[in-house]
């Protein structure tokens, strides 16, 4: 049976991360990007899901993988659950505040929503911080410390040994992302891309969309949730750190390098990413720039990313339409005419 | 009996009235049609009537009031639409664009993929199926959103201007197919045109709307010879 090739290319990616320890598992800061990339892979992918098929313009995937790595923590710290039933409240609890910013985003065009998504962002920071935050118990400015790593039967994780973190990284991810594929295949899938390609058209064929696009906010939420809250019990630390525009740019990237609502398209641009900002500390003041100039050049000799060029697809652009328009009236064929 | 009435409906964007006191009744398994010069608010009736906008005064279909549904409600009641401007899924293949209708048009379970052939066979685009929908021209365009409508199972049908820029080999062939649809899966068409020649062909009651208002309703024949309908189309008779 013929498989798909975004199934494909997926399964190449996390084939290959598979065996990598094998040769990688003494360098630990290696091992340790390589966890990052599976991390942010899931956010990645996870923001695809709303941006680049539901087309719904979401600023907001950051504050989601913070306020999910927070749950996470917090939930261990003062209920005592274990991470992973921690890292299931914080996906669920991530997808019920991101339905509730969702529902006002419901009847706005996509540059309110982007900046009502962005609000999110915005006041995040500073409520964590504040005496409400404090009072909830996210730890004010310090954050939460010492959270509570995996642990599997007896074998509690530790930070000095990576492979068990890399594999639980590798696992969990993976079925996220899988999730996401199964997602997209489905009916689910098919009336996120109608309402992004003719909202009216799918509206008057029965798509309820108000629905589908609450469904893709909690939906994306959770993924990104659950990540979020294995990021805490991995790095063991939960700040506000992360939610400067460093992250959020970096995940932006990953998104067109990869190729917008081409899957696995963020995955492997999680990957490259995340390892080329890492190369790129050895350039100093200029990794910025050299960063911004890739960017400037994917965009422009790529527009539909890494998968774009894999596979490409008949390009839906005006510009090909046009050009496609110009070869026939220059073939001159009489049927063309 | 009536399967769609329309009673004193009005409908106004700001201050400017598109839509005044319009009345009018179709008949099941009929085939209704519209017209009126541009501007006269053809389609925004028919956004009134499938959800897209709210006006005032009554939308009745099959003795149910339906104003205030929203569009996908509207399909699923069994009120299916086409655009004046093709609309496609051109992320998608002509099969999915018509099997999103098979899907989503039709409450309980169904075999889409069945319903979906059937309606490609229908308006005559089987073996086009697996054609990318940016790569066909326009009449398969209009031919897909109308098969991908047809798949909801709808029991009346609202066809806004769907010959318009199709040459005359093309425009026979989709009356063809609207006269299909309507004699073999009796589906009540109404259908808002330009060409007379069309209307006349296809509709037995036919209405004229000028700037919102009903000016005449009546077989094509009674239209076309009607006082104000030529004064609004032509600017008054030769020997007035």
């Amino acid at each position: 049976m013929k498989m798909r090739k975004d199934l494909f290319s997926l399964l190449v990616v996390f084939g290959i991360s598979a065996i990598l320890p094998i040769f990688i598992h003494a360098n630990t800061s290696v091992m340790h990007l390589l966890i990052m990339c599976f991390i942010w892979a899931v956010v990645a992918e996870s923001w695809d899901l709303m941006l680049g098929y539901a087309g719904v313009f979401t600023f907001g995937q950051v504050a989601l993988f913070v306020i999910g790595s927070y749950a996470s923590g917090m939930a261990t710290i003062q209920l005592g659950i274990s991470p992973w039933l921690a890292m299931l409240v914080a996906g669920l609890l991530t997808a019920l505040v991101s339905v509730l910013i969702g529902l006002p985003c419901l009847r706005l065009k996509a540059a309110y929503v982007a900046l009502l998504t962005f609000a999110l962002h915005m006041i995040l920071e500073p409520l964590l911080k504040s005496d409400i935050g404090r009072a909830i118990g996210t730890g004010g400015s310090q954050g939460l410390l010492n959270v509570a790593p995996l642990s599997i039967g007896g074998y509690t994780f530790s930070s000095l040994e990576l492979v068990p973190w890399y594999y639980a990284a590798l696992a969990i991810s993976f079925l996220l992302i899988f999730a996401i594929y199964k997602i997209i295949h489905s009916w689910w899938g098919m009336a996120f891309v109608a309402i992004h390609d003719a909202e009216s058209f799918g509206k008057s064929l029965g798509v309820d969309e108000f629905k589908y696009k609450l469904l893709v906010f909690a939906v994306s939420a959770f993924f990104t949730g659950v990540i979020g809250g294995f990021y805490a019990h991995y790095i063991g630390v939960v700040s506000t750190r992360i939610l400067g525009l460093d992250l959020f740019l970096l995940l932006m990237v990953m998104q067109v390098i990869g190729g917008m609502g081409r899957f696995p398209g963020a995955v492997i641009g999680a990957f490259i990413a995340t390892l080329l900002n890492e190369l790129l500390r050895v350039a100093g003041i200029y990794r910025l720039v050299i960063f911004g100039a890739v960017v400037i050049v994917v965009v422009v000799l790529m527009p539909e990313g890494i998968m774009g060029v894999l596979f490409p697809v008949e390009k839906k652009r005006p510009f090909n339409q046009v050009s496609n328009s110009i070869n026939r009236i220059f073939k001159r064929k009489v049927s063309d005419l | 009996m009536k399967i769609l009435q329309v009673r004193k409906l009005n409908k106004s964007f700001g201050g400017l009235t598109v839509i005044k006191d319009l009345d009018f009744e179709v008949d099941k398994e009929d085939i209704f049609g519209i017209a009126g010069p541009n501007g006269a608010g053809k389609t925004t009736l028919f956004n009134l009537i499938t959800g897209f906008h709210r006006g005032q005064g009554d939308i009745i279909f099959e003795n149910k009031n339906i104003d205030g549904l929203k569009p996908h409600q509207i399909c699923h009641r069994g009120i299916a639409r086409t655009f004046q401007v093709p609309q496609l899924f051109m992320s998608l293949t002509t099969f999915e664009n018509v099997t999103v209708g098979a899907h989503f048009g039709v409450e309980n379970g169904c075999d889409e993929k069945k319903n979906a052939r059937e309606a490609l066979k229908i308006v005559g685009l089987e073996g086009k199926e697996d054609a990318a929908a940016t790569s066909l021209n326009i009449f398969d365009k209009k031919m897909t959103m109308l098969a991908a409508a047809l798949a909801t199972k709808p029991k009346l049908l609202l066809l806004d201007e769907p010959v318009g820029g199709l040459s005359p080999t093309e425009a026979k062939q989709s009356i063809a197919i609207f006269k299909k649809i309507n004699k073999q899966l009796g589906v009540t068409i109404v259908i808002i045109e330009h060409l007379m020649k069309v209307l006349a062909e296809l509709c037995s009651q036919l209405m004229i709307i000028h700037n919102g208002e009903k000016i005449c309703i009546g077989s094509p024949q009674e239209v076309s010879e009607h006082k104000r309908v030529i004064e609004v189309y032509l600017g008054g008779r030769l020997n007035a």
